[in-house]
């Protein structure tokens, strides 16, 4: 339960607290939720596939939102900014649709 | 070995097969075999510090959309409210403006009536502001109504003048110029455009398709409308060089058709203003 109390509490903090995003950062804001989603699903099926374990799961979060927002940042340099972000959300937009697909199965047997 | 079917595909199947991160299976096969799956109902620090980061961004996010999404909305409807009261302050102006031309008007005539030589200064200033286009005309007209030739299915009346795209039939801002200005030599006193009273240095000019008078974009068709002497101004009209020109026009399939009424009211120009005023020498200015 401690990790839910984790979630609840980051979100209540996150929306009390309204933290500022420095501008240079706030393009990747949105790139970082979908990594994060994307771990956060990972993390769920692999939950109910009986395997999961909290250092792979704390660092695939870390991993995915900083490599997500470097590679949107590389494209901003290179001036493919918006082409690579959109390579980047079909890519965690398809591992988020078919982990979800895993854990319906799981949930509901179908 | 026979390739795969969708070889072509294999970064989407690849995607599509292996969506969870290999990092969990290899965690599973590092585990002593017989352990089992760790509880994750377990505490543990690091996953409560996951999961705080985790929540911290989705809330962050959210805040943000939220927030970019009210100041959207805000700008907008300030930007409406400020239209909108502009928009009120230029009708009570133009209003005023209005009253005051009528009582300027009103205390020339008081005045000019006065004097003999007031009264032919009126009737000068009179025939002055109807050539001009100071004053609104009424009297006998001549009409000229053009209409740009059908195109494929659509008439041209139904075209957006700024985006249907140009077509061999359609009236063009010289086509306009010769015709009203035909219908100044047949006589007549006071010419419109659609409403548009036109003077001395009112422009009939083109932007895009469109054609504008004064600057105003006209949509057609077009209806030219001559104050004069009707019966006079339509003979003259049809035996020069409009009539040709018209019948001209017929052969590119744009369609005219020329009409007298008893009385048309062609409204004042807008564009008239005053550019030059002196005190005549010998008059008292009142300081």
């Amino acid at each position: 339960m401690i990790a839910v109390l984790g979630l609840v509490v980051g979100i209540v903090g996150g929306l009390f607290l309204e933290p500022t995003v420095p501008t240079g950062l706030q393009p990747y804001l949105p790139i970082a939720v979908v990594a994060a989603l994307d771990a956060v699903f990972g993390g769920l099926r692999a939950v109910l596939d009986g395997i999961f374990d909290d250092k792979v799961f704390v660092v695939s979060f870390v991993a995915n939102v900083l490599v997500a927002a470097l590679i949107v940042y590389l494209g901003d340099q290179l001036g493919v900014g918006s082409q690579l972000s959109t390579g980047v959300v079909v890519v965690l937009g398809i591992r988020i649709f078919s982990n979800a697909a895993a854990i319906r199965r799981h949930l509901f047997q179908a | 070995m026979q390739p795969r079917y969708d070889a072509s595909m294999s970064l989407l199947t690849n995607l599509m097969d292996n969506s969870l991160d290999e990092g969990y299976a290899q965690a599973a096969a590092r585990r002593p075999a017989g352990a089992g799956p760790r509880d994750w109902r377990r505490p543990g620090w690091l996953l409560l510090v996951g999961l705080l980061a985790v929540g911290l961004l989705l809330a962050t996010a959210a805040a943000q959309a939220r927030a970019r999404a009210s100041s959207t909305a805000e700008t907008r409807s300030a930007l409406v409210r400020e239209v909108q009261a502009r928009t009120t302050a230029n009708d009570t102006l133009e209003k005023g403006l209005e009253r005051d031309r009528a009582a300027v008007a009103a205390t020339r005539r008081n005045a000019l009536r006065l004097t003999s030589e007031g009264k032919a200064l009126a009737a000068r200033l009179a025939t002055l502001e109807v050539v001009t286009g100071a004053s609104p005309v009424i009297g006998p007209a001549l009409v000229i109504h053009l209409s740009d030739a059908p195109s494929d299915g659509n008439n041209g009346a139904d075209v957006d003048p700024r985006t249907g795209d140009a077509a061999d039939g359609r009236l063009t801002d010289r086509d306009l110029q010769t015709v009203v200005n035909e219908v100044w030599a047949s006589g007549a006193e006071a010419v419109a455009v659609n409403g548009q009273r036109l003077t001395a240095l009112s422009a009939i000019r083109s932007a895009g398709d469109a054609i504008l008078v004064d600057f105003r974009p006209l949509s057609p068709p077009y209806d030219i409308v001559g104050v004069g002497d009707a019966g006079a101004m339509r003979t003259s009209f049809l035996e020069g060089f409009g009539g040709s020109y018209l019948q001209a026009l017929r052969d590119y399939g744009i369609d005219y058709s020329l009409s007298t009424k008893h009385s048309a009211r062609l409204a004042e120009s807008s564009g008239v203003m005053l550019r030059y005023a002196d005190v005549p020498s010998g008059t008292e200015t009142h300081k």
